[in-house]
Parts: structure tokens; sequence; C-alpha cells
């Protein structure tokens, strides 16, 4: 009996681990490109969710459309704020100087600014879901069960994390980007355009993390504050390694798997103090996750 | 000009605006002339109304909030209590403790009213008690459940006009056990203070019926992966699952149930379903609901015959808005006050109204059950109907149920 | 008495005008806001030090709050000690809380300092929501009032002059603090940890007593707060608070003193400004943090702090040479 339970609790851990890692990876590559931790992170989830409601429920417009329309839109706000917010910022900043208070000052504020625009719309008054896509209808693997939406869930953010490794290591763009990251001024001085691929992956983090808003709404469900599942993917993000792509589909799940065994085998209480539990132990005896290679040395 | 002396400046300024102005803030219970209390004269009264109006708990109160003062206007406009209109102060409490205190202090010592009207989270209005009590000021919240503040009652402080959370667990059960015939029983709540009201009167409730708990599950109010608390009601072999948690939560928990091949009755607290539809589309699967049934205080559906009188108050007071689910119950707090100022005569006082408010026994129309105040009792309603759901259409249970929990052991 | 002497002394006859105009004449409302602000104050003057003065990106501040609070509500609530013990355990409690956090944690880089202190504020939350034997959990704290010598403080005139006290005394604190070796120490290592290292300071030792200095502040708040309120809920304790006593301090202006005292007063009193706007409050709210951090990095302070440097300037500029020129 206790075998089926276990059995279960990972099944659905996967699933709800790779919704935790799709949601983290734009917080990863952002990260790796730019060194910035991105504090909306959840909340560019949350606003690609309402965008997409909107085509879908008040334009009637389906998938097909609307989802390549909201991952350009966010695409655009990404960048956007960018351009205007943090070029500005982060060209201020003196080397050797932390940027971190700004960085969060400016991406809490945008967070803020999402979430109190939403507000304003009478629809984010209740919760809610999109218009599915796939069935709820179980299926069945062993004494395990999990529904069609759940396994194409999994699946797609598989293939979405996977698609971006390649990205990041096969394509002329995403090698450039790992420069910019790695070194900038080594990257500038081989001629790649430092401050444009910056701009660059913000817009396809923000898409990215639309993109999932839209996958996941039947999970979460859809409400202004949403977002706050991100430190959940802070925590997949940190498990997994915060540099690592592929780390982090680990990390999300071992997350997920870890959330159902403490609210089975301890208590449903303790389920919302795992994630920052485990965040204090990997930080305090491997900081560098399971994948990040070497322990994160203070940069001078 | 220095900092400093631009500064000084200011403050000595400031110093003496605030001595000037202030001079007759003294002595915050003094009233105008022949009255005892402020907030009173021959023409009106004077009354403090306060619900969180902004942020995210903002769907609480506003429009209970806004459906109080509809009554209020309508009293006036059938000219007013003793020839007296109401005046109403509208203010922001945004259901924190601090904020709730600053609106109402700023009420009390600077708008100078004559009672509080307001709070729709309990914890906030908690918050409040030592201040109205020490000052004498009688408080009377908005919809808020209030059971740490009516449990035990002290004199000042008025509550759960929709029903407290022991209300909820209290009759949610007592349906489970007498209408479903169930006997082991799982209970889902939250961590919050309402899931530890409402499922300390729920356990009451089924240790007074034979039956017991087999699962009490208290998960996050931002809980994402419901699989292992919906897992052990499954390995618990309960007959009948209990959800008192907030919406979503609570269609995450109905969808993982059916997932998991549970085919238990579910019963949800009104809580969990404000707007059935909308709670239908969220768990995606009409047969998740095939045997469903949800909760509520007010005497009939949300939108059923029985109520049509007060969404049509709203919409005469406010054309163009449509009203929440919440909005009725914010009308029953704004009756009593009504119902006990005229009660306590042409000349009230605070402490004469809160002695006619303590005799107070009315229907409001609204509820499932009668408004009932007493020296030693000060948490209003009690009753809960329920509503079998299937995804599309409701069918009303029959009955009303009441809850008997108030604090035995 | 020279120009800088005669504005401190200008100063603190302004402070005590305005103080003695409040406690005497303000409306209750007024005093309560005065008070939550000092609170504020005496928080965001300890995110500060740690912060803005040792650059120590940490967010477990709130959690201190959080101890400080409980430990002086649970010491005045079960026992007749008079209420200066009750803050000063929290504080003390609060800053070995916070040593032992430190200790671990500033090992770590911006980042991940940050993150590891946001989880354990976030952990702390919990157990204050959870820990039903000691805090009462989900239900709240009830707060008896402070006894002092004899008194019991009943309302917030009463504690304000308490309040004020402790915000004075902590100022004072801060001010000597930051001129001694200690204060100097931190501010190296705000500025860069490399040098600081090479100067010969010992990076980790300061590094944990800014921590626990910064701790003992807020746990100090948390005695504070008790003077006052009646009542303590967990939710209260979350990240918005933290949100808020952060914005005050880098809006303010980070480092400063002045600064720090400024952001808590405008955005203490923001709200109450924006009344007629509460929908677009946190939009607005959002979007000043956005436009402060692109305009004014250094905060308000520093912009003024800009303007009065640019202007002396000009008047040096403007002074006739004391050289003849040679023509």
């Amino acid at each position: 009996m206790t075998g089926t339970l276990i059995l279960q609790g990972v099944a659905s851990g996967l699933v709800t681990g790779s919704v935790y890692a799709l949601i983290a990876l734009s917080l990863v590559i952002v990260f790796k490109s730019t060194e910035v931790i991105n504090f909306a992170g959840g909340e560019f989830v949350m606003l690609g969710a309402y965008v997409a409601m909107f085509f879908l429920v008040f334009l009637g417009l389906p998938y097909i459309v609307v989802v390549p329309v909201t991952a350009f839109i966010a695409f655009a706000v990404g960048s956007a704020f960018d351009r205007v917010v943090l070029d500005r910022v982060l060209g201020r900043h003196r080397p050797g100087q932390s940027i971190m208070v700004a960085m969060v000052i400016a991406t809490v504020g945008l967070s803020f600014a999402f979430k109190g625009t939403v507000r304003l719309f009478s629809v984010s008054d209740n919760v809610r879901t999109l218009p599915p896509i796939f069935s709820t209808d179980p299926v069945f693997l062993g004494e395990v069960v999990l529904s069609k939406q759940d396994i194409a869930i999994f699946l797609i953010s598989v293939a979405v994390m996977l698609l971006l490794f390649a990205f990041f290591q096969f394509t002329k763009v995403g090698r450039a980007l790992r420069a910019t990251s790695e070194n900038p001024r080594a990257a500038t001085l081989v001629g790649i355009p430092v401050r444009r691929m910056r701009t660059l992956i913000w817009g396809i983090a923000a898409a990215l993390s639309a993109v999932a808003g839209v996958l996941v709404a039947p999970k979460l469900l859809v409400s202004p504050d949403m977002g706050g599942v991100i430190i959940l993917a802070f925590a997949a993000a940190i498990i997994g390694g915060f540099t690592n792509v592929l780390g982090v589909i680990v990390g999300g799940i071992v997350l997920g798997v870890i959330e159902n065994l403490v609210g089975l085998f301890v208590s449903s209480k303790a389920i919302a103090i795992a994630p920052f539990i485990v965040i204090i132990l990997i930080l305090m005896f491997r900081p560098q996750g399971l994948f990040g290679g070497a322990a994160p040395i203070k940069k001078v | 000009m220095t900092i400093f002396r631009l500064t000084t400046k200011a403050a000595v300024i400031a110093a003496a605006i605030s001595l000037a102005t202030s001079a007759q803030a003294f002595d915050p219970s003094a009233g105008t002339g022949k009255y005892k209390d402020p907030g009173i004269t021959d023409k009106e009264i004077v009354i403090g109304l306060h619900a969180p109006l902004s942020g995210r708990l903002k769907g609480f109160g506003f429009d209970a909030l806004y459906a109080a003062k509809a009554w209020y206007d309508m009293i006036n406009k059938r000219g007013g209590i003793w020839g007296r209109k109401i005046r109403v102060i509208v203010a922001d409490d945004k259901c924190s403790p601090t904020e709730l205190v600053a609106v109402q202090k700023k009420f009390v010592t600077v708008d100078k009213v004559f009672l509080l009207h307001g709070g729709s989270c309990t914890h906030s209005a908690v918050a409040a008690q030592e201040y109205v009590t020490r000052n004498k000021i009688p408080y009377v919240m908005l919809n808020a459940s209030g059971d740490s503040a009516v449990f035990p009652p002290t004199r000042y402080v008025f509550g759960s006009f929709g029903g407290s959370q022991r209300t909820v667990g209290g009759t949610i059960v007592d349906f489970a056990v007498r209408a479903l015939k169930a006997k082991r029983i799982a209970y889902i709540a939250h961590d919050d203070n309402y899931g530890a009201s409402n499922s300390a009167a729920g356990a009451f409730m089924a240790k007074k019926h034979g039956a017991k708990f087999v699962v009490l599950e208290k998960v996050s109010r931002k809980i994402v992966d419901v699989t292992a608390p919906v897992l052990k009601v499954r390995a618990a072999r309960a007959d009948v699952l209990i959800i008192t948690t907030y919406t979503g939560p609570a269609a995450l928990i109905v969808k993982k149930a059916h997932a998991l091949g549970l085919k238990i009755p579910i019963v949800a607290a009104v809580q969990a379903v404000p707007l059935p539809g909308l709670f239908a589309k969220n768990v995606g699967n009409p047969a998740a609901l095939k045997n469903f049934y949800y909760g509520s205080p007010l005497n009939d559906l949300t939108r059923g015959p029985k109520q049509k009188w007060v969404i049509d108050m709203y919409k005469t007071a406010y054309p163009g808005r449509k009203p929440n689910p919440f909005m009725a119950y914010g009308v029953p707090s704004a009756q009593t006050i009504v119902y006990a100022l005229m009660m306590a005569g042409p000349n009230p006082t605070r402490e004469s109204f809160i002695d006619a408010m303590s005799k107070v026994s009315f229907n409001t129309g609204i509820l499932a059950g009668p408004i009932e105040l007493a020296e030693k009792k000060r948490d209003a309603h009690n009753a809960s109907i329920f509503v079998r759901f299937d995804g599309k259409s409701h069918g009303r249970m029959k009955g009303v149920y009441f809850n008997e929990y108030r604090g035995q052991k | 008495m020279n120009a800088i002497d005669r504005r401190w002394w200008l100063g603190g006859v302004g402070l005590i005008v305005l103080a003695a105009g409040l406690y005497l004449g303000a409306p209750i409302y007024v005093l309560y806001v005065a008070n939550l602000l000092m609170t504020y104050a005496v928080l965001a003057i300890g995110l500060d030090i740690l912060l803005g003065r040792a650059g120590q990106f940490a967010f477990a501040h709130i959690a201190f709050y959080g101890i400080g609070i409980y430990t002086t509500a649970l010491i005045t609530n079960n026992t007749g000690l008079p209420v200066f013990v009750g803050i000063a355990a929290g504080g003390l409690l609060a800053g070995l809380v916070g040593v032992i956090i430190a200790i671990p944690a500033t090992r770590l880089r911006d980042v991940y300092l940050a993150l590891s202190t946001f989880a354990f504020a976030e952990a702390a939350q919990w157990v204050f929501n959870n820990w039903d034997s000691v805090t009462k959990g989900p239900n709240g704290l009830r707060i008896s009032p402070a006894k002092l010598f004899g008194h019991t403080i009943t309302d917030d005139r009463q504690a304000f002059f308490l309040v004020l006290s402790i915000t004075l005394a902590v100022i004072a604190a801060t001010v000597l603090m930051n001129r001694s070796k200690l204060g100097r120490a931190m501010s190296a290592i705000g500025q860069s940890e490399h040098v600081a290292m090479a100067s010969g300071i010992g990076v980790q030792r300061v590094k944990v007593t800014a921590f626990a200095i910064s701790a003992v502040y807020a746990g100090i708040a948390g005695g504070m707060f008790t003077l006052y309120q009646s009542f303590i809920h967990p939710d209260s304790l979350g990240f918005d608070l933290i949100v808020l006593i952060l914005t005050m301090v880098v809006v303010g202006g980070l480092g400063t003193l002045p600064g720090v005292i400024l952001g808590v007063l405008l955005l203490g009193l923001m709200p109450e400004v924006l009344r007629n706007l509460r929908e677009w409050q946190e939009l607005i709210y959002g979007l000043i943090l956005i436009l402060a951090i692109l305009f004014m990095p250094r905060g308000i302070w520093g912009l003024i702090t800009e303007r009065r440097q640019a202007w002396q300037a000009r008047r040096v500029a403007a002074r006739p040479s004391p050289v003849q020129d040679e023509t």
C-alpha cells in the first residue's frame, strides 16, 4: 500500500516538478547571461496567462494563433524592460560593485506594476483557468494514474528544455549568449554586441515565461498572485544549479517529488516549508546545486 | 538656506499646526453639546465603514461594503432613524491588522464617528478588539467570520454576520453525517485561523454524532500539488471528503480526487465555491462533480429568487456594476445596526446601542437563519444550507443546518 | 558655535517642539502613525547597516523583527517584568539567531546570500504560523499592555514617549557606530571586500557582526511594536513587509542615515496621500520603484546631496578670485 503511495507521489511529483522547471528555465537563462535574478519572473508567467485569456476568451481566437501572439507580446515587453530600465541601471554601475540592490528593486517594482495593472481589470477578481487544451481523462501506468493533461505538460516541458539546451549549445546565437555571460569584456572584443544580446535574452525569457503560463494554467490556476510560484522555481533552480539548463529539469523534479513525499510522510502542513529547507540545506552544503560545476566563488 | 534650517522651520510650523488643530482632539470621547458621545447630532449619526477595498483580498470586502452602504442610503431615503440620517465615512483596511487599527483610530479620534462597522478578514478584525474595548466603542464587523474575536464574547465587538468559521465546520459535518450518512470523515482545511476554527467545530460535531475524522489535513493557501493529502484520503477509506479551503486549492483537490479515482461524495464550504459556474470550469471535468455539494450561509442560491431583492438593491444603487458573490454578506450587519439604533430609542448613546444590540433577533431575508445576539452571544449567524451541484445545475438540499459547537470540550 | 553645531542645535530644538506638539495635542490616530513610522525607521536603519553600509544583500530582516515581537510579547504577557527587559531580550535573541544564520550565510555570493536569507525568512514565518504552543499559530498572539515602573501603557499617547526615546537612542547609537572602527570597517567591506581584506580587516568577522547588529535592531523594533499594538499575526511578517522596508531604504538613500529616515517618512505617508487612488496604489508603487532606481540611484537623499554640492560648487566658483590675473 505504501508502495503505491510513494509511486503515485513520485509520478505526480514529476509532473509538478516539470512545471517548476519550466518556469525556472526563464530565471536560469537570464541569470546565465546577465547575472540578474528576475524577481518578476512569476509575473511574466501570470501576464502570459492573462494575455492569452484575453485572446482566447474575449476574442475567441484559437490556441494556434494565441500562443505565438502571446509569446510575441511578452518578448516585446521583456526586451523593452531591458532596453528602457536595465540598460540604464547596468550602464551606471562600477565594476566590482554589487548591482544586486538595483536589480532587485527594478524587478520587484516591475512585478508590482504587473500585478497592479492586472488587478485593475475585474476579470482578475476571481480565480480562473484557460480553455482546456488536453483532456483530463486518466491514463493508467500500472497502479499509478496521471491525466492526459499531466503527461502532456511533462512532455512539453522536457521538450522545451531540451530545445533550449540545444539552442545554447549548438547555435551561433546561443553560444554568443553563453560567451557574454561568462566574460562580457572578452565577448565585446570578439565583436559580440553584448547589449543587444542581453535584450534578446530578456525577450526570450519573457516569451518563455508567458508560454509556460499558458501551459500550466490548469495546474496553477490563473490569478494575479499566481506568480508566487516563483519561489518554487527558485528552489528548483538552486537544486539543479542556477546556471545549468538541464540541471533545472532535475532540480524541478526533485523538488516536486520531495514536496509529495513530505506531504505523505511528514504532514501536509510541512509541504509549505519543504522548499525553503531544501534551499537552505543546498546553499549550506553544496551551493552550486547538483550540476552547477565549481562552487560559486565571489567575484571581486 | 541650509537643509537643517529648513527642517527646523518645518518642524516648528508642523508643531504649531498640530497644536492648533488638535486642541479639541484632546478628549476623543467628548461629544458636541447635549450628546455625551461623539458622532451624533440632532440631524445625523456618523458611522465609520471599512473593508479591504484594494489588493489581493479586495473581493471579500469591496462589494460587501458598498452593499452595506446601499442599505444605509436606502434607510436615509425613507427618513433615517428617529429623524437622523446616517452619514457614512468609507476607508480601506486592506485586511491588514496594522492598517485596520489605523483606520479605526482615525475614525474615532479624527472623524469622531459614533460606531465602527467593518472588516472582512478575521485576523485583522481581532487586532481592533483591545482598542475598542478599552475606549468603549461599539465595533460591528462587516462580513468577517471573526471567530477569535467573538469567542469568548466581549461587550463591544460583534461579528460572524455571515456565519463564523465554527458555523462552517460544524454545519458541514452535520450535513455530511445526517444527509450523507457518513461515518469516516476526511477533512481538508487551510493551516490558517479559519482552518483552526472550522476543523475544531467539525471535529466536535463528528464526535457528537458518533462519526470520526479519519483524515485531517491542513494545507497552505498557496499549495500547488495536492497529491499527498488526497492520496491520504484515499488510503484512509473515508466515506466523505470535506473541503473548507479557498476556491483555487479546492478546485485542485476536486480535480485530483477524480484523477485518483475517488468515488466518495465531496462537500465544500462556501469559501471554496463562491462562483459555482467558474468553479466547475476550474475543475475542468464534469465527471469530477458527480457527487459534489457545497454549503452556503444564504437562504437560496447566490442568484436564486430569494436573493433577487438584494441584487436589485445593489444594481439600483450602483448602475452598471455587477456584484460579486460576497456582496450580499455585507447587508445583514448593516440591517442589524439599523435595527439596534431604532430599538435604542430617540436619544441613543454608545452604551444604549450596545444594550439594544444584545437583544437583537430578526430575519434578514438574505441568510439561512436568523440574526441572534445576546449578552453572552456576539456571533450573529449560525446556519447553512447545502446545494448539490453537478457542474451545470444546482439542487437545493432539504433543511437548514445549525452549528452547536460553542467551545465545549 | 560654528555653523554645523548651530544646525544640530536648531534641529534638536525643532525636534523637541514637534514631539511636544504631537504628544500634547495630536489625535491618537496621528500618534499611532508616528509610532508605526518610528518602528519602521528602526527596522530600516537596521537593514541599512547590513545592506547599505556593509553591502550584504540579506533578506532575513523580518524574521528577526518577528522574533523580537513574539519574545517581548511573551515576556510581557507571562511575567510582571518591566517592558525594557522584554525589548532587550527580543533584541538579544534576534541577534543570537542572526549570528547563527550569518556564519554560514556570509560565505555565499550575493545572489545566493539573498536567496538563502529569503528562504530563512519564509521558514521563520512558517514557524510563527505553526508553533501553536508558543505563538498561538494562525490565531495570532494577543499582546498585553506593557508595564513600566508601576505604570501600564494603555494607549498610543503614553507609548509615544517611549517609542521616541528608543528611536533617538537607536539613531544616536548608529551615528556613534558609523564613526567607530567597526563602522568604518563595514563601510570598507561595502565598497570592496577585496580591498578591505587586503588592508587587514577580518572580513568574515565584520560581516557576521554587521548581520548580528542588524538583527538586534530588528528585534528591538519588534519590541517597540508591542508597546502600542495589541495583536500580532504571522501574516504580517511576510514578503510584503520586507519589500516595504527595502523600498524605504533604497528610495530614501541607501547607506545614508538621513536618507533612510526620509524614505521611511515618504513611503510611510504615501498611502495616505494616495488614499483616493486606492485601486492604483499597487501599480503606482511599482512604477515609483522603477523610476526611483532609474533616476535616483542614490535615493532622494542622494539627489538632495548632489543638488547641495552643485549649488555650493557654483557659489565657490562665483566668488572673486583672490589672485590677480596676469593680463
